[in-house]
């Protein structure tokens, strides 16, 4: 896009409310439903809070397809490489909800195995509380997406706004990935010693052993 | 339950820790023979194991013995009620039990999580890898001395192909040529989308 | 990948990795299948990718901080996994629940049951493509959840039970809401049993496939309503009762193929007899104690505390260094929704727990999914799958 039409002008504003609009009423999410949050979005879903009135009509199990990527559960450093594909493989425009204390910061699974929060992994939009989140607080979420969509202009390519968290991705990436090797540099270290002192051990005792 | 066989047969000992069940706590070398003997007597007839359990008795307070123990949990679909556990004692220098996944199809699962989360070995076992923590995790989790905030990273999942190849092994199929493991390429990415 | 079977014929298998991530919405499962065109000649599968990490957490608590974790652990019906686990610390102090308490954990109990029944059913048979069962049952989860949020704040994941009692007792009104809620449960049985009963395409996806059998079932360690659809009347509230469960009405529903079919089936029958249990629970439903009055195993009351001395120790000294649950080992399970939940506890004697190993039903039974799939085509995969009720939570825990 040249320089000029970059520039805010009522051709361009008038066509970002228009695409603006669209893309508010017609959110299809992605449910990358882990664990409880999932089955309070299944609730969601159906019946009595019912998620197609917002244009969320049917959820689409793929990442071509949708828009929005529902993290909606726990997710384990094992589930990370996959969680970070499905992202990769989602196409513009996208956006991600952290479901559920679990997503947002890794909950009370204060432990070796959960991520501290996907925002560790992928660009964040929305975080929803609770433990699982109520259907409200997901309407709520919902609800908050649009506002931001509303106020999105589509020239600007989505990457360079989220610039920002995606350095921030990579410097915990590097961080941990270096924080691995270290550990598993000094565990094999430690193997080294361990079967150096055996050696040493079983050297004397031969010498022993021939006096 | 009669425990005349067991604690004069092979060895075994009522632990006094079990005050509201029965157990036993049983020699490793004799494991195997206890758990085909309780599978097919017809006085107890374990029909199914419940639970495969690891215990690390590293802070316990007043603990004399070794360092792991593990649990094996009974139960009878004959005799409904009649529950039995077994327990054998494993030191921290010698982490080998011999496996019974050749008596019951589920101790497979159940030793694999014990080998996971803290490092006993079972010996005979047909495939012992991690069942619960990634492919690239070093160390085992549950055993006391592991920090539980300490967090691994891991840089890909594992492809299960070995796997799958020796799973058709045990089904009888001979493997000729291998797949190839699949890269991501470029087109897999849509125009406009963001690739690390 | 090219492979030569033992007749010598070489077949062309294409390894399909049906992955963590997949539209049957039971969340972090993986198996590779190696298919010859559409059938599934050998399949593994993996699981850990919802390994939380329960059994570390719970040891830098207190015992009754573990209750939120049990929650969590089959969360579709997370008050069974209250009760299971409170039943087992109950059974290690040795003490006598009163009535009151008795009854009502029964009623959530089979509640609990009916809620995770109803969620297997609905997301196999969205599995399966029909979409409107899915929201006939969830109708009644709805009232259901209403019950729960006013009974114990929270919809899904509520820490109802406690040791040694409940955390509080039932709201007036209470009676009427589950009546309510079973006449609205009945009536999407209704429901369900007319969209599916006849249905062809239901028929011909699940009739047949998966089949196991009894003996391969029990070596597996199969519990719950999978082995009793293959014909096995294994029940844990019939054959170790405990809350008076062999004093009320009912039977305990039994399968004949050991297919998909009937697992779904023995699901749904089981829904009727939870139904008659709690109406006849609530009509034992008499005014007293919820809580046993000791204040080394249940807190002291609010109100006490505020007013007596021994009150406020009580109180004090239960939450800050936790329950003294008696030293030694112990394995009690409980009959849960998908089948014996067990917990192998480990005490040492002290507030916090030692070790708490939780054996959880569905991991025996995705064990065998290979067993079940093997020879099958792709899309029955998924019906099978389905069938099992595999929560991720309670598998990896």
């Amino acid at each position: 896009m040249t320089d000029e039409a970059q520039k805010p002008s009522i051709i361009t504003s008038s066509l970002d409310f228009l695409v603006n609009w669209g893309r508010t009423n017609s959110l299809w999410p992605f449910p990358y439903g882990t664990a409880c949050c999932a089955i309070e979005f299944m609730s969601t879903e159906v019946g009595r809070y019912d998620l197609s009135r917002i244009g969320s009509e049917y959820v689409r199990f793929t990442p071509r397809q949708s828009d929005v990527l529902l993290v909606a559960g726990t997710i384990t450093y094992k589930q990370a490489p996959i969680l970070k594909r499905i992202y990769e493989q989602m196409a513009e425009p996208r956006w991600v909800i952290a479901m559920g204390a679990c997503a947002c910061s890794g909950g009370f699974y204060d432990c070796y195995c959960t991520v501290p929060g996907i925002d560790h992994i992928i660009p964040v939009d929305v975080y929803i509380g609770g433990c699982p989140s109520r259907p409200e607080a997901f309407f709520d979420a919902m609800f908050d997406l649009q506002k931001k969509i509303k106020d999105e202009s589509y020239m600007k390519q989505r990457a360079s706004r989220v610039k920002d968290q995606l350095e921030m991705i990579k410097a915990k990436t590097a961080e941990a990935t270096a924080a691995a090797k270290d550990f598993a540099q000094a565990k094999v270290e430690m193997a080294k010693e361990f079967v150096s002192e055996k050696e040493q051990e079983l050297v004397k005792k031969a010498q022993f052993w021939k006096e | 339950m009669d425990f005349k066989e067991l604690t004069e047969k092979f060895g075994g000992k009522l632990d006094a820790q079990a005050k509201w069940d029965d157990c036993v706590v049983v020699p490793r070398e004799y494991l195997h023979n206890v758990v085909a003997f309780l599978k097919d007597d017809p006085s107890c007839k374990m029909d199914m194991l419940v639970d495969i359990a690891g215990i690390d008795y590293l802070t316990y307070p007043n603990h004399e013995g070794e360092r792991f123990a593990i649990s094996y949990a009974f139960k009878s679909l004959k005799h409904p009620g009649l529950r039995v556990r077994l327990k054998v004692q494993v030191g921290e220098s010698d982490l080998k039990v011999p496996t019974i996944s050749d008596l019951y199809a589920n101790a497979n699962w159940y030793e694999r999580e014990v080998f996971d989360q803290f490092g006993i070995e079972f010996t005979g076992h047909p495939d012992l890898r991690r069942l619960l923590n990634h492919v690239e995790f070093v160390g085992h989790p549950l055993r006391k001395d592991y920090p539980a905030q300490k967090r691994q990273w891991l840089s890909t999942n594992d492809y299960l192909l070995p796997e799958l190849e020796k799973r058709l092994e045990t089904l009888g199929y001979w493997i000729v040529q291998r797949s190839k493991e699949v890269e991501t390429k470029d087109n897999e990415f849509l125009e406009g989308s963001v690739k690390e | 990948m090219i492979v030569r079977d033992s007749n010598g014929e070489t077949l062309d298998l294409m390894p399909l990795n049906v992955g963590p991530s997949h539209p049957a919405t039971h969340g972090c499962l993986r198996f590779m299948a190696a298919m010859d065109g559409e059938t599934i000649v050998a399949s593994v599968e993996e699981i850990g990718y919802l390994h939380r990490g329960f059994e570390k957490m719970v040891e830098r608590g207190t015992w009754q901080q573990v209750v939120p974790y049990t929650d969590r652990l089959n969360y579709c019906s997370a008050i069974m996994n209250n009760i299971a686990f409170c039943r087992a610390v109950e059974s290690m102090f040795g003490v006598e629940l009163p009535e009151r308490c008795k009854v009502l954990r029964v009623i959530v109990n089979e509640l609990s049951r009916i809620n995770d029944h109803f969620v297997c059913v609905a997301a196999a048979f969205q599995d399966l493509g029909g979409t409107t069962p899915f929201m006939y049952a969830f109708n009644p989860r709805e009232e259901i959840m209403c019950i729960w949020e006013k009974l114990t704040g929270a919809r899904l994941t509520n820490s109802y039970a406690r040791i040694g009692g409940l955390s509080r007792d039932a709201y007036d009104g209470f009676e009427q809401d589950v009546l309510a809620a079973l006449d609205s449960t009945e009536k999407a049985l209704k429901d369900l049993h007319a969209c599916l009963d006849r249905n062809r395409i239901f028929l011909d996806r699940t009739v047949g496939i998966g089949k196991i059998s009894a003996e391969k079932a029990i070596s597996y360690g199969w519990t719950g309503p999978c082995l009793r659809a293959c014909g096995v009347a294994a029940d844990l509230r019939k054959d170790e009762p405990y809350y008076d469960y062999e004093t009320y009405d009912w039977e305990v529903v039994v399968g004949t193929q050991g297919d998909c079919n009937d697992r779904l089936q023995v699901r749904l029958a089981e829904i009727e007899e939870s139904v008659k249990i709690v109406r006849q629970a609530l009509k034992r439903l008499a005014p007293g104690p919820v809580d046993i009055v000791d204040p080394r195993i249940r807190v002291p009351a609010h109100k006490l505390a505020y007013q007596d001395m021994e009150g406020l120790i009580g109180r004090f000294k239960s939450v800050y260094e936790g329950v003294r649950v008696p030293e030694g080992e112990f394995y009690s399970g409980s009959e849960c929704a998908n089948g014996e939940l067990g917990f192998t506890i480990v005490s040492d004697g002290s507030g916090h727990p030692y070790r708490i190993k939780v054996r959880p039903p569905c991991l025996t039974q995705f064990a065998a999914f290979h067993e079940l799939v093997e020879g099958g085509q792709l899309a029955d995969s998924m019906a099978v799958l389905s069938g099992l009720n595999i929560i991720a939570g309670e598998l990896d825990r």
